[in-house]
């Protein structure tokens, strides 16, 4: 990676990944950033307190630093965040005593004692995780351009003429068009694949 | 699955679902983020690693009888060599298996690791070792076997 150049979460896995094998903190850094709202809404959705949660987070990063070289496919990556942190989720309620009771004789898989209501917080997890991805993969211009109509307090048209150097009379359109291409990016066609 | 269909949503549903998505990225804590950066340092190269090959804490019995009281149980383990732990409150026994004086290391993220020696029979003890992250680094012979992470 050159200095001036630094990786960041924008970056396909497919760099960011050998590029952390090979010792690089930045492209680490970018790996953190991608999918710690996607692991710290994984342990939310298991309703642990702030510290176990914090324990779990760490236990994960962890964990990747030791799997990173041994990750045969970068794109295996999200797989292997999300279900390491579920079971770390899972390990530490059952050390803390916290697990639902189950009917013994029934066969119970590790899912049963996740609360009902984590299933459907989870796939909403995911499916926001899906979003950023498919943010991450549009050109700058169209990433900045979303992310400066969502920024919180709002940002006007003016201004955003002004930074993007773009008329405001194609912000409109080119909103459109970005929505549009974040319609086709791959994070996104592939859910629906998946789900299909 | 009709709210996965991206192209059924509005223009506008989108960008409020993309919303919440970059706002959730604001949500992490810095406490978590400096915690997950700093995790890289731990990054080794050459170290064997040993895998988990049991926790007491994530056996579906767990889930049937309260775990609280009985003292937790891991087992770690590489090519032939085995680690057995138990964690009963802030004591934490183990054994090497075969492992009479073998070198046993407590380490945690952010503290200093604690090394201690296992007994002629392989047994160990450490105390005071409160909840949180920790990973155990055992030497014999020339050997050295590194656990994985777990939290206590």
């Amino acid at each position: 990676m050159r200095d001036h150049a630094p990786v960041d979460a924008s970056h396909p896995l497919a760099t960011l990944v050998p590029a952390a094998v090979g010792g690089d903190q930045h492209a680490w850094d970018a790996i953190v950033d991608r999918f710690l709202p996607l692991v710290g809404a994984i342990i939310r959705a298991h309703r642990l307190s702030e510290a176990d949660g914090d324990d779990v987070s760490q236990t994960v990063w962890l964990r990747l630093v030791e799997h990173l070289g041994a990750l045969r496919e970068p794109d295996a990556l999200p797989g292997w965040i999300r279900t390491t942190t579920r079971n770390e989720c899972l390990r530490l309620l059952g050390a803390r005593g916290k697990v639902r009771a189950v009917d013994p004789q029934a066969e119970h898989g590790l899912d049963a004692v996740v609360p009902d209501a984590a299933g459907e917080e989870l796939l909403a997890a995911e499916r926001r995780q899906l979003l950023r991805e498919a943010l991450a993969e549009l050109p700058a211009g169209r990433r900045e351009l979303l992310l400066l109509l969502l920024a919180d307090p709002p940002v006007g048209y003016e201004q955003i003429s002004a930074r993007l150097g773009i008329p405001i009379g194609s912000i409109g359109p080119t909103r459109a068009r970005a929505l549009e291409q974040l319609r086709r990016t791959r994070a996104l066609r592939e859910l629906e694949g998946e789900r299909a | 699955m009709s709210d996965l269909n991206w192209d059924a949503m509005s223009d506008d549903e989108l960008i409020a679902a993309l919303g919440e998505a970059v706002a959730e990225d604001a949500s992490v804590s810095t406490q978590r983020r400096d915690a997950a950066r700093a995790a890289f340092t731990w990054r080794t190269i050459d170290d064997e690693l040993a895998e988990l090959l049991h926790d007491s804490a994530f056996d579906a019995g767990a889930a049937v009888r309260s775990s609280a009281g009985t003292p937790r149980a891991l087992t770690f383990g590489r090519s032939g060599i085995t680690v057995e732990v138990e964690v009963d409150g802030d004591q934490v026994l183990g054994e090497v298996v075969d492992g009479a004086g073998a070198a046993v290391t407590l380490q945690r993220p952010e503290l200093d690791d604690v090394a201690v020696e296992a007994d002629a029979a392989g047994f160990f003890r450490f105390s005071g070792v409160g909840a949180g992250l920790v990973r155990f680094v055992v030497e014999l012979d020339g050997w050295s076997l590194t656990t994985p992470w777990v939290t206590l």
